[in-house]
């Protein structure tokens, strides 16, 4: 593992560099649009099958759409509200309550069993 | 022969057999062996009684099999297999053996017929299990360890207190259906709930699972709250109040899994929002609700597993699990990145994946009962545990910004137990008839029709929208280091505080009360030193013919008791 700036993608696994695709502004646009798109067909779609459904609202056209964007906007919303009121600093409890450690390898043994 | 040794003795006699060997691949292998052994035993084992013990006058029945302990039984085995696998490289004799012997505490709590075995069991998993946070060893774990045992071993004295009060009172300890109504049954229910995770009396659960070791929180995750959920459906089934519990605990956890850093503890939550979904099944109590529970606790042990897998191969890798240290890890972590986005799909339900022909049951149940209010409630869960859980852990722990870390990828034997419960949670989904057929009722349930998938599909995908919204509007919360209250606070602060100053208080008062006596008297014994005392005015009149006759009559009653006696 290293923390410095000049990393070499070439010694990233093959997945992994096929993976950088997703590393560029413009690619991460693209997702973000087919995301749209997909949304867009989605609701779409909802006028075009019949709807088998055991409760009234689900009748409207798309109430799930509607319901998961707008739920999920508020938990978000609401959350980050939430955070104002029970946001404290890690040590708050104790000082090494969440600290994080390097994994105990000394106690391990670990053999060489790594790709 | 197989039936007749209970099936938690495997795992018990493996845990005495394991120190025997010596430290290294025999050992890992031995912990590979008893899972499959075991597995085995529970698909063969008819459905009946076995194992029948006399003890002190009760009869227990060790191994119970029906279809609803065998189906929990199944995927405790297959948990057990999949994280012993992950836990390969382990060399330390305490993990291994604890997880054998809670591994077995737990099957053998499912396999239970009577209270009083599975009160044995129950405290068994509650002390065995400690030892996989403790074995982490910082000054954190031991202290959350502390804080785990104590509700742990808490929930199981409340069971006790509740079995005893039930026999007096039916004369009975068959663990059979349960309604709610004297003391003894809301003591059990009360026993139940801890282990479950009730709303309140859930934060054991997040305390402990993002404290244990890499290894001991995928272990961790499978048992003992789905026991809980086991001995909820086998005792409380139909009872209406579990179906509000169940639906609180769905809801508040996804508000704080958006907003926690540590992303064990998001999946801790998680892990509490899914088990909102099956106690909510056992309350609606119908054949379709209960099967539901049912196949959500099979699906759900292996999604979530997979899940803390592959967190655990980054907290393994990167020594932090924190979502503010991470990310950027899909460039050298790319296998492990895949898996967690499978165990990522099939928690939020995507078709094909097992949430989507599990949970889905239990929806369908509760609008069918006419819980339309709970229906909104589950389904807006839905959402949320795919905003939190399908979305926020791959992307900040292996994408988001670029933390600069470049770890290697999780170790083989870690992507091989990912890999097969990867493949299982797709498994499951692609071909649920499997599932359904362990299932403890017929299932007439048909998951892929075209209702189902578009409008599954519109809330996900809209979920998602919402989600790139939020993070390129820059509103979506952004994950800071820091901890957040929640009901622990109520045990690590607010009572402190209230027993430091009673305390304090207390010992004041006392302080006070001994000052003020030992001044009173101190005050007297000189006043009357000052006026009796040698120096003192009495002494000027005391004369020396009182004390003649004070010691004439000394002798006088000296001889009268002799006289006397």
């Amino acid at each position: 593992m290293n923390k410095h700036p000049n990393d070499n993608p070439d010694n990233y696994p093959r997945l992994g560099q096929i993976l950088l695709w997703v590393d560029s502004k413009k690619n991460v646009d693209r997702i973000v649009y087919a995301l749209y798109a997909i949304c867009a067909l989605l609701f779409a779609a909802d006028f075009l099958y019949h709807k088998h459904t055991e409760i009234q609202i689900e009748k409207i056209p798309g109430f799930y759409a509607l319901y998961g964007f707008f739920m999920c906007a508020a938990l978000v919303i609401c959350a980050k509200g939430l955070r104002l009121l029970l946001k404290r600093p890690e040590d708050y409890y104790a000082p090494y309550d969440t600290q994080s450690e390097e994994y105990p390898e000394d106690q391990l043994e670990r053999i060489d069993h790594d790709a | 022969m197989l039936e007749q040794i209970p099936t938690a003795f495997l795992f018990f006699g493996a845990a005495l057999l394991i120190m025997a060997l010596p430290q290294g691949r025999m050992r890992a292998a031995l912990l590979l062996v008893v899972p499959i052994i075991a597995g085995l035993q529970v698909w063969t084992l008819p459905a009946g009684i076995f194992a029948q013990q006399e003890f002190f006058g009760f009869t227990l029945d060790l191994m119970r099999v029906d279809k609803l302990s065998r189906v929990f039984a199944l995927i405790f085995t297959i948990a057990a297999f999949l994280g012993n696998l992950y836990a390969w490289h382990v060399r330390d004799t305490v993990q291994q053996v604890a997880a054998l012997l809670y591994a077995g505490s737990a099957i053998g709590a499912v396999f239970a017929g009577d209270l009083i075995t599975l009160f044995f069991y129950w405290e068994g998993t509650a002390i065995a299990s400690v030892f996989l946070i403790w074995a982490r060893r910082t000054e954190g774990a031991f202290n959350t360890g502390m804080r785990y045992l104590v509700i742990q071993i808490g929930s199981g004295v409340v069971l006790l207190a509740g079995v005893a009060l039930l026999y007096r009172e039916t004369g009975s300890i068959t663990f059979g259906a349960i309604t709610l109504g004297s003391l003894g049954t809301w003591l059990i229910f009360l026993s139940f709930g801890v282990k479950a995770a009730f709303p309140l009396l859930h934060n054991w659960l997040q305390d402990s699972y993002s404290a244990a070791t890499v290894t001991g929180t995928v272990i961790l995750s499978a048992f003992t709250t789905k026991l809980a959920i086991y001995a909820l459906a086998r005792g409380f089934a139909g009872t209406e109040i579990l179906i509000y519990i169940g639906a609180i605990m769905t809801l508040f956890p996804i508000f704080f899994a958006v907003i926690e850093n540590d992303l064990r503890r998001v999946l801790a939550y998680s892990l509490n929002n899914q088990l909102g979904f099956m106690v909510v099944g056992i309350g609606v109590g119908t054949e379709m609700a209960l099967n539901g529970t049912a196949a959500h606790a099979f699906a759900h042990i292996l999604y979530k597993s997979l899940l803390f897998m592959s967190i655990g191969a980054v907290l393994f890798r990167t020594g932090t699990s924190k979502g503010s240290e991470l990310g950027g890890l899909y460039r050298t972590m790319p296998l492990t990145m895949i898996f967690c986005v499978v165990g990522a799909a099939a928690i939020s339900a995507f078709p094909l994946f097992s949430g989507f022909v599990s949970k889905s049951l239990i929806l369908s149940a509760s609008a069918h009962e006419g819980h339309y209010i709970v229906w909104a409630i589950l389904l807006f869960a839905s959402a949320g545990v795919f905003h939190h859980s399908g979305i926020k852990i791959p992307y900040f722990a292996f994408f988001a910004h670029d933390s600069g870390l470049r770890p290697k990828e999780a170790p083989r034997h870690m992507l091989l137990a990912m890999g097969f419960a990867a493949a299982l949670s797709i498994a499951i989904g692609v071909f649920p008839s499997a599932l359904y057929a362990l299932l403890p009722y017929d299932v007439e349930y048909v998951p892929y029709t075209t209702t189902h998938v578009i409008t599954q599909l519109q809330l996900l995908m809209f979920s998602a929208l919402a989600f790139a919204v939020l993070v390129r509007t820059g509103i979506y919360p952004p994950e800071l280091k820091s901890v957040n209250l929640d009901t622990d606070w109520a045990y690590r602060r607010f009572l402190p505080k209230i027993i430091g100053s009673i305390t304090r208080t207390v010992s004041n008062l006392w302080t006070a009360n001994g000052e003020f006596w030992q001044r009173r008297i101190s005050g007297l014994i000189t006043s009357l030193h000052n006026s009796h005392g040698p120096e003192g005015r009495m002494a000027q009149v005391w004369p020396t013919g009182s004390m003649v006759l004070w010691v004439a009559i000394l002798l006088g009653v000296t001889l009268i008791i002799n006289f006397v006696s």
